[in-house]
């Protein structure tokens, strides 16, 4: 009864609630993100602008950055092998992601099951997968070794290919998402209208279909390049030696050379390039938002 | 011409599903035969792989992983809940910023991540933090934002009304923590517990840099051994740690899923 009685005037008590508790509750987060995100964070950048020895502000691991050879070579073969990806990943999860968005049958489910079931599986798992097959004596050259159509290995591994394909199944799952949840919003009935009014059924996708799910098709490619540029294992092991990305690169420059200030430096490298791309598609949605706000706009 | 099209898309779908199972099966088929390569000439089935895993060479790495990601699992679930509830619950001044701060991380690739957190033990010369204590703390920065942003999610669209209904019936803020809010956000909590432990037990990028001879994760030793050997015995700790992961996601599931009936039973 008490209680009761003090709580009679909770307005009173909202409006002054009792500020250390939020306060209580954030600061263990904000302090682990602190120390260990934003510092080192920081730490990291004013490492690649300072003089190894004086820690004078200077450019000159940027410069060493943009005048070796080695090191543009695995920012270009980065952005190369994202951008295949990106393609790679748009193109193959197309039709899985319209068929999970258009179909009704009971296929659905395992057709979605069976598309997503490899994201639970790990990297090194599927990675280790592809390295059975695309080995100098793996499943792919035994098998066209066994038909006679080739007589010595084909080189799968240990190059761009077997990182593309690697690459392109890890990163497919999330691409089909992004493809199906545009296609779900196109409306079938314009589908039905084009099919009834004659149109064939490529004149259907290539008129309809494709150009209304654009939005998916740049979130896809996005979110395939992204992954693709900062993934690691992947290359590390379907690479390796013969194809070295940005981010083998830094683990090299860190474990083996031990040189902070450059391996900062292609850190900040790969970042402004996941920073770029991230700033094109917030632009893109942006720019389409708005444009389609001003197209329904004029309809009305 | 439609026919072909109808054709053509049913032929692209197989080949994609297949593409995607392919290196699944692949790698099941190689933890149960004699040799890695598979190869397209029938052999003897085995289980010798399997009975492999139970040395210290798998077992450790093993152990390792799963206390860290349970260690990870806890303390991202508890900060993130706690974090998402004053930011989003309480809606303390400059809450957005905050958030944003909160969900900084995500935006920095997890490579980066892993240099800066080596760079910075070292320039503070705490190299003799490296290995489990430095593993925990990069996987909880990595774990954190998404546990954050699961539970933001799910208390934005929980009914402030209910948690109003208690404080008016006398409920004072740890009660209602407790009694109304933790019940009713518990699926989103769950869920970025699970996430933040699998996250931690699958790392690779950040884990690369921060595990020490004789302190290491299970897939930072695996990748070690397969770049010089496709031991079939991987394919076997491959399949048996995806079996795992596979049991820690059913078994969340069943504590949420069982807490929510028997939370409708109730009412």
């Amino acid at each position: 009864m008490k209680s009761l009685a003090l709580d009679l005037h909770p307005p009173a008590r909202r409006r002054h609630p009792p500020q250390w508790f939020p306060i209580a509750a954030l600061t263990p987060s904000l302090l682990v993100l602190s120390v260990f995100f934003a510092l080192p964070m920081g730490m990291m950048i004013g490492m690649s602008f300072a003089q190894t020895e004086t820690f004078s502000p200077t450019l000159e691991h940027y410069q060493r950055f943009f005048t070796d050879r080695l090191s543009l070579a695995g920012f270009c073969r980065t952005a190369l092998m994202s951008l295949l990806v990106a393609i790679s990943v748009t193109v193959l999860g197309y039709p899985v992601a319209y068929f999970l968005a258009r179909s009704t049958t009971r296929w659905r489910a395992v057709v979605f099951a069976l598309a997503l079931a490899p994201e639970l599986a790990g990297v090194v798992l599927r990675t280790y997968g592809w390295l059975i097959i695309l080995e100098d004596r793996g499943f792919i050259n035994d098998l066209l070794l066994h038909l006679g159509l080739i007589t010595s290995p084909l080189p799968l591994s240990k190059n761009l290919f077997a990182v593309v394909v690697g690459l392109t199944h890890v990163v497919l799952p999330f691409g089909i998402l992004s493809l199906m949840t545009s296609i779900q919003g196109i409306d079938p009935n314009l589908e039905r209208a084009a099919q009834m009014l004659g149109a064939s059924r490529l004149a259907v996708i290539r008129t309809i279909v494709l150009p209304l799910s654009v939005p998916g098709i740049v979130s896809s490619m996005l979110i395939a390049f992204t992954m693709s540029a900062s993934a690691y294992a992947t290359p590390a092991l379907l690479g390796g030696a013969g194809f070295k990305v940005l981010a083998t690169m830094i683990y090299e420059q860190v474990l083996f050379y031990i040189d902070w200030p450059f391996a900062s430096v292609m850190a900040m490298a790969l970042l402004l390039m996941m920073l770029a791309i991230s700033f094109v598609g917030v632009r893109y949605e942006s720019r389409r938002r708005s444009r389609a706000s001003v197209s329904s706009g004029g309809e009305r | 011409m439609n026919r072909l099209i109808s054709i053509l898309y049913w032929v692209s779908l197989g080949a994609v599903l297949s593409f995607i199972t392919l290196p699944l099966i692949v790698v099941v088929a190689a933890s149960l035969s004699p040799t890695s390569a598979v190869t397209l000439q029938p052999w003897e089935w085995t289980g010798r792989w399997y009975a492999d895993l139970w040395s210290s060479r798998w077992l450790d790495p093993f152990l390792a992983s799963f206390r860290i990601a349970t260690v990870v699992a806890a303390i991202s679930g508890v900060l993130g809940l706690f974090a998402a509830y004053a930011v989003v619950y309480e809606r303390i001044p400059g809450s957005d910023g905050l958030m944003s701060y909160l969900l900084s991380p995500l935006s920095v690739p997890q490579i980066v991540k892993g240099v800066a957190i080596v760079l910075f033990l070292s320039m503070i010369g705490l190299q003799g933090f490296l290995g489990t204590p430095a593993l925990i703390a990069a996987h909880v920065v990595l774990a954190l934002p998404f546990v954050t942003r699961m539970v933001a999610t799910s208390l934005a669209n929980f009914d402030a009304n209910l948690d109003r209904a208690a404080q008016i019936l006398g409920a004072n803020k740890l009660q209602r923590i407790r009694l109304v809010v933790l019940p009713m956000i518990k699926p989103g909590v769950l869920s970025g517990v699970t996430f933040a432990f699998i996250i931690s037990f699958n790392n690779i990028p950040l884990s690369v840099f921060l595990v020490r001879p004789g302190d290491s994760t299970l897939p930072i030793t695996v990748i070690n051994y397969l770049e010089y050997s496709l031991d079939p015995v991987l394919a076997a700790v491959n399949v048996a740690s995806m079996a795992f992961i596979l049991t820690v996601i059913f078994l969340f599931e069943k504590i949420g899923g069982f807490s929510a009936q028997l939370h409708g039973g109730s009412k």
